[in-house]
């Protein structure tokens, strides 16, 4: 159990195999563990960020949604409006139209009615004239007979 | 080996299993006999623990490279999964302790250090008499030694103190390398002699800071060899109660083997990773530059 030169053989055995494993066993295994750390971190960092971008997409895909469900509900309210627009338009105008045919309808009534009134009336003149030429026997001018009907007329 | 050669007395046994091949320089020049063992100074080898870590540490670099993919950042498999989860566990481990500083040597020592000191750990798994007992055979078969109990042979690398106390030294020399090159050579001797007492005390500050210092390698190498040293004691004592001639004592060994060889695992995998975090430890005191 005595100490000799075993011991300094011992230390250069360990400065060797030291140096061995420094040189070529530490390095290749630890760059490849590396490289291997680094792959899983790019790779969780790019499902994160397809994450994000998911996520960005839906909020994009969300914001179009409402837009367009909001346009939707302005244009059915725009047809709503000029559909009711329309039908008001159309009574409307279905009105003025009963209105006018009803007063020109009255108003041919009542020209008939002159009409018939003043008809009626130049023959109640003519009748009243010839009843009273027949009457007093005279003849009475053309003039003074055409006078007399109106005069007539307008007594009426 | 005790039981095919009955002369042998237990505690021959066991002082056989506790000896190192030595190959030394002797006055005459350089041998492996064990008679010579005696007449080696400094200049010997414990050829057995030296071959079985360097045999281990090869090992280690060879799994680790075999974990190398094709330059695949796929999911890995195999023993890819592996070598991952050790260099993960080291880096962890490393980083959580050099807090602040940054050094790209702490990562691939810490690696070296806990899988090569746990590869020579798991040698006190295998059975204390198979490799002894090849070895003996070996050695016999081949005429280096003439009877197969003469060949000494000391499987676990780290129940010889040369080899944890060789490892504490690269560790004690890397600290002092860099807290002269991180704090330079004044801030590494302010921080010997200025504290914990002040300018005026420096001798004490001295005396304390140094034991601080040297008490780093010196328990970082007894460590490792005090806990592998007993297991490796304990399974041997084991062992030989397989050498006597009863059988019930023979059983109760096998269960007892069984036992502390699971309950061993545990030591063998914290002993390493004890000595794998002191390491870092003591380096990352190294880098520390803030007074305190």
């Amino acid at each position: 159990m005595n100490i000799n030169a075993t011991l300094l053989g011992q230390t250069l055995a360990f400065v060797i195999f030291v140096a061995i494993c420094w040189k070529y066993v530490w390095p290749p295994i630890i760059a490849i563990m590396e490289e291997r750390e680094k792959r899983i971190a790019d790779g969780l960092e790019a499902a994160k960020k397809a994450d994000d971008s998911l996520e960005e997409a839906q909020l994009a895909f969300d914001q179009e949604m409402n837009k367009a469900k909001a346009e939707a509900a302005e244009i059915l309210e725009k047809a709503n409006s000029r559909a009711s627009q329309i039908v008001n338009d159309a009574t409307a105008k279905a009105e003025a139209e009963a209105e006018k045919i009803l007063s020109s309808a009255s108003k041919t009534i009542e020209n008939d009615v002159n009409k018939a009134k003043e008809e009626l009336r130049q023959k109640m003149s003519e009748l009243i004239i010839d009843t009273s030429e027949k009457i007093l026997g005279d003849e009475i001018s053309p003039e003074k007979h055409q006078e007399l009907l109106k005069k007539a007329a307008e007594e009426l | 080996m005790a039981s095919a050669s009955g002369e042998q007395t237990s505690a021959e046994y066991i002082q056989h299993h506790l000896t190192n091949l030595v190959c030394g320089k002797t006055p005459d020049g350089w041998t492996c006999d064990h008679n010579a063992v005696d007449q080696m100074g400094f200049l010997a080898f414990h050829v057995d623990s030296l071959g079985w870590s360097i045999f281990l540490g090869l090992v280690f670099v060879g799994l680790f490279r075999l974990g190398i993919p094709k330059l695949s950042t796929e999911a890995p498999s195999g023993i890819q999964n592996f070598v991952e989860m050790c260099i993960e566990f080291v880096n962890d481990n490393v980083q959580s302790i050099f807090t602040s500083a940054k050094n790209k040597l702490i990562g691939p020592m810490a690696l070296t250090v806990l899988v090569w000191v746990f590869l020579m750990n798991l040698m006190d798994l295998v059975p204390v008499d198979y490799l002894p007992t090849l070895a003996g055979q070996v050695a016999e078969a081949t005429g280096m030694v003439e009877n197969s109990k003469d060949a000494y042979f000391k499987v676990v690398p780290t129940t010889d103190p040369n080899i944890t106390l060789g490892m504490a030294l690269a560790v004690f020399v890397l600290i002092i390398f860099y807290s002269i090159k991180i704090k330079g050579l004044k801030g590494f001797l302010a921080e010997l002699t200025l504290h914990p007492f002040g300018k005026w005390m420096m001798p004490v500050n001295l005396v304390l800071e140094g034991v601080n210092l040297i008490a780093k390698p010196i328990s970082l190498g007894l460590r490792l060899f005090g806990n592998l040293y007993a297991g490796e004691m304990i399974f041997i004592l084991i062992a030989l109660m397989l050498t006597f001639s009863s059988i019930s004592i023979g059983l109760l060994g096998v269960g007892l083997h069984l036992i502390w060889a699971l309950f061993h695992i545990l030591i063998l995998a914290l002993q390493a990773f004890i000595f794998m975090v002191l390491t870092i430890v003591y380096l990352a005191m190294a880098h520390e530059t803030e007074d305190h």
